[in-house]
């Protein structure tokens, strides 16, 4: 029934998906960096919705890792769900830092629990510490955890008594965090006066589902010289998050060897290089809202060659998400074999035709001449439409996302490259094409995948070297594509535009110029027969995008992670 | 076909239907005036019967056509059937709806293509009209003739809609879930579960809801419920009915089975 996590490029979407079906928003899971996963022992951590789970099991926690991982991701959303903001550190020593921070644990617990009872059970396996052995700090935190947990258990120990007693009292306070705070700080004084050592450097948090804490607290650098063992855990998460991104392109080239050196300059060579001598390859109207007219011939657009790079990355890059790429060859497929289409009329064939074989007979009793052609046949018709995807490859796509330091130009490239390999198998009528402008004189367009280009090496060479630069004249960029795309012969054809905001260039000062005459060129598009849909990764750009393609005509994504798929998803929408 | 046999198609008793709003009163003005019903909404929430429910309720037979893709105008029409050494013509339902005056519903109608449902036009403005050539034959429909028809707009692509001559001919009653007390009343009526576990049932599907969109086409649906409920009542156990009822039929992505998978356990 399911695969094995090993086996799925993302182990972490049930997870996430489990969430938003629980509370409704939204969290993005990620695998702990590499230097927190040598860190030992290992626990799971949030800073705001952005989650880090271990990517391996933990050694001697009972159960399913998968199971651990729902019950971990549960316990951060209860965190998200009903905590506060970040508990302010002040005056409190470590011991306390850790003590409020399981009372906080078990309150939100036990509000998650009021809604969805169930989770209780979830979490129930992993409290395994029992009213025995030797009474270190470490152990009755665990207790403590347990007791807190679990209404059924016993404990000896008069602290995990009075701590039990002491949360429950104060059940009526359980909305307010600041409850944790009070019980946590006269818990933490008691266990001084009981002389246990609580050393911070091996203390981790019991049981092992639960995150480390480091995301209920507020580490200001003057304040944080308090506890220098959480200071530390803030360094190695900055330094793990930083660690990760650079790990991505270990293992350089192997293919390509003689394209790797040197191409980047070699690309950027080519593309500072004006067109002074050659004639552009086509020249476009432009629609002038002011005068309510189309100025003839108005931009040139330069087909230029793209120049390749090597890439592992992308070639790695469909392995990496091969489920979501599976899943979108697999629909193709289907949705390719839809369509049952009936020939009529034939002298052999699957079924007879009941209108024309009553009509034979009728005939046939009238004495009239007989057609004897009353046979049908049904034939499933294999074809999905010409798609070309084209992509706005201006300035502004170079921006870097918040954390993850991919920019939006590697994104763009990703899923486009994603759609490309997924469809390969079964359409060769998809072309990835892409442009950037720098006056109305000098629109760039860039063939990165034509229609009948295989999805190969080059291609990905291709895909590789894609730069963004300059400006969006997309008025010019969709009538170029619109003609491309009109000299295919397939029955349907889609136009995918993926921008990042309004049209603009250098020589344009007025916003709605270009806006209108975008709107107008996605109108001409619809006319000649073209579907389009718009995808923006500017969710505030709404107002543009739904004026240039109109509504239900274009997707906003909120979560830029998420391109690939949503392309994915765009297009088997359109094609159904 | 005779008048008489227009019997079988008439609702004996009465269709359980709880109202979510003033939908019942909407329906019985539209029939008053004969104005065509168009009926929106997701996918086990209670359109179809509702539709019964009123056909009951205003005693009128239903003849009920599932849409697809295959369906030819004949096939709502009728033709031509071979019968000894001659032919005889014989209705198809809409025809027979409009000859003696049921409620025709035709379900999920955009999966019907464009074409075909041309042929409903002259039926649903006010010249009530139902023309078929094959027959030479231009009906008159039957005064109490209704036509009813619903459809899904959630999970329709951008190509596969109504036209709008054909849309606009209709009023529209929109439809969603119920609210989470209703669905309870829903769903211990249908299943005669107790309420306690009916509403861990309910917000089991709530959950389910806040992923459509997310690999989730649609949500639970009321109807989802009531199977899983009814899974109960038989025996099986309540986390079996679940995975039975509910996560399996949603989804095949292990990823999201997991996730349905741990909601259950959560809300059991």
């Amino acid at each position: 029934m399911t695969n094995g996590a090993s086996e799925r490029a993302e182990p972490f979407d049930g997870p996430s998906h489990f969430v938003r079906a629980l509370w409704g928003f939204e969290v993005r899971v990620r695998a702990l960096p590499r230097a927190a996963e040598e860190f030992s022992p290992r626990r799971p951590r949030f800073a705001g919705p952005n989650l880090w789970l271990p990517s391996s099991p933990l050694a001697g926690v009972p159960g399913s890792f998968s199971d651990y991982l729902f019950a971990a991701c549960a316990h951060i959303s209860a965190h998200l769900r009903f905590g506060a903001p970040r508990f302010e550190i002040k005056s409190l020593k470590p011991v306390g830092i850790a003590l409020v921070s399981l009372l906080e644990d078990a309150r939100v617990e036990r509000l998650a629990i009021a809604h969805y009872p169930g989770l209780e059970s979830l979490w129930a396996p992993y409290h395994r510490a029992r009213p025995e052995g030797v009474k270190t700090s470490r152990a009755l935190f665990a207790r403590l955890a347990r007791a807190l947990h679990d209404d059924t258990y016993l404990d000896d120990d008069a602290w995990v008594i009075k701590g039990r007693q002491l949360f429950w009292e104060a059940r009526n306070e359980w909305h307010d965090p600041s409850s944790c705070r009070r019980i946590g700080s006269a818990l933490a004084n008691d266990l001084g006066q009981m002389r246990l050592q609580f050393n911070a450097k091996d203390y981790a948090v019991e049981p092992a589902y639960r995150d480390d804490n480091s995301g209920l607290w507020h580490f200001e650098s003057e304040s944080a010289g308090n506890d220098p063992q959480l200071e530390l855990e803030a360094v190695r998460r900055v330094e793990g998050d930083a660690a990760a991104a650079p790990q991505r392109q270990r293992g350089m080239p192997e293919a390509m060897p003689a394209l790797a050196a040197g191409a980047s300059e070699r690309s950027a060579a080519l593309r500072l290089a004006t067109d002074v001598d050659t004639p552009p390859s086509a020249r476009h109207p432009e629609w002038d809202y002011v005068i309510q007219r189309e100025r003839p011939a108005f931009c040139s657009v330069f087909e230029r060659p793209v120049a390749p790079e090597a890439s592992t990355r992308l070639a790695s890059m469909p392995a990496r998400d091969t489920a979501a790429g599976k899943r979108l060859t697999r629909s193709a497929l289907r949705l390719a074999n839809r369509h049952p289409q009936r020939i009529r009329r034939l002298l052999d064939g699957d079924r007879l035709d009941l209108t024309a074989t009553v009509a034979t007979v009728v005939a046939r009793q009238s004495g009239v001449q007989l057609d004897p052609r009353v046979y049908v046949r049904l034939r499933l018709r294999v074809e999905p439409p010409a798609l070309l995807l084209l992509l706005d490859l201006s300035e502004s796509l170079n921006a870097t996302l918040s954390r993850a330091g991919v920019t939006l130009l590697e994104l763009a490239r990703d899923a486009a490259t994603l759609l490309a390999s997924s469809l390969a198998a079964i359409a060769s009528d998809v072309a990835i094409h892409g442009f950037s402008s720098n006056g109305r004189h000098e629109v760039g367009y860039y063939r990165f995948k034509d229609f009948d280009d295989p999805y190969d090496e080059q291609t990905l060479a291709r895909l590789a070297g894609m730069r963004a630069h300059l400006s969006t004249r997309l008025g010019a960029a969709l009538r170029h594509a619109g003609q491309v795309l009109l000299e295919r012969k397939a029955r349907r054809k889609l136009l995918l535009v993926l921008t990042d905001g309004e049209p603009s260039d250098i020589d344009v000062h007025d916003p709605k110029y270009l806006l209108l005459d975008a709107k107008q060129a996605t109108n001409g598009n619809h006319r000649s027969g073209l579907v389009s849909f718009c995808l923006g990764l500017d969710a505030t750009a709404e107002r543009s995008v739904a004026r240039i393609f109109g509504a239900g005509n274009y997707l906003l994504l909120t979560q830029l992670e998420e391109l690939p798929r949503k392309l994915a998803a765009v297009y088997l929408r359109l094609s159904a | 076909m005779s008048e008489g046999s227009i019997d079988a198609y008439r609702i004996r008793q009465e269709p359980y239907y709880r109202p979510q709003g003033n939908e019942i009163s909407l329906f019985e003005a539209a029939y008053g005036a004969r104005l065509p019903v168009m009926l929106k909404g997701p996918t086990g929430c209670g359109k179809t019967r509702f539709v019964e429910h009123m056909a009951w309720r205003l005693r009128r037979p239903l003849i009920v056509v599932a849409c697809n893709e295959e369906m030819s105008a004949s096939d709502l029409l009728g033709r031509y059937l071979l019968e000894g050494g001659g032919t005889r013509w014989q209705d198809g339902p809409l025809t027979i709806a409009a000859r003696f005056g049921a409620i025709c519903y035709l379900d999920e109608v955009v999966e019907a293509r464009q074409d075909t449902l041309v042929v409903i036009h002259p039926l649903t403005d006010d010249r009530r009209l139902l023309s078929l050539p094959a027959k030479s034959e231009t009906l008159v429909a039957h005064p109490e003739f209704l036509l009813v028809v619903s459809h899904n707009p959630g999970y329709q692509s951008a190509l596969k809609d109504l036209k709008p001559s054909t849309k606009q001919r209709f009023g529209a009653i929109a439809f969603d879930y119920p609210a989470r007390e209703l669905e309870l009343e829903i769903l211990v009526h249908e299943t005669a579960l107790p309420p306690d576990l009916g509403e861990r049932l309910v917000s089991m599907a709530e959950a389910a809801r806040r992923l459509k969109g997310h690999g989730i086409e649609e949500g639970v649906s009321t109807r989802m419920l009531v199977h899983a409920g009814s899974l109960i009542r038989r025996g099986v156990s309540v986390e079996a009915a679940c995975q039975m009822a509910l996560v399996q039929p949603l989804t095949d992505d292990p990823d999201l089975i997991l996730a349905l998978n741990s909601t259950v356990r959560a809300c059991l």
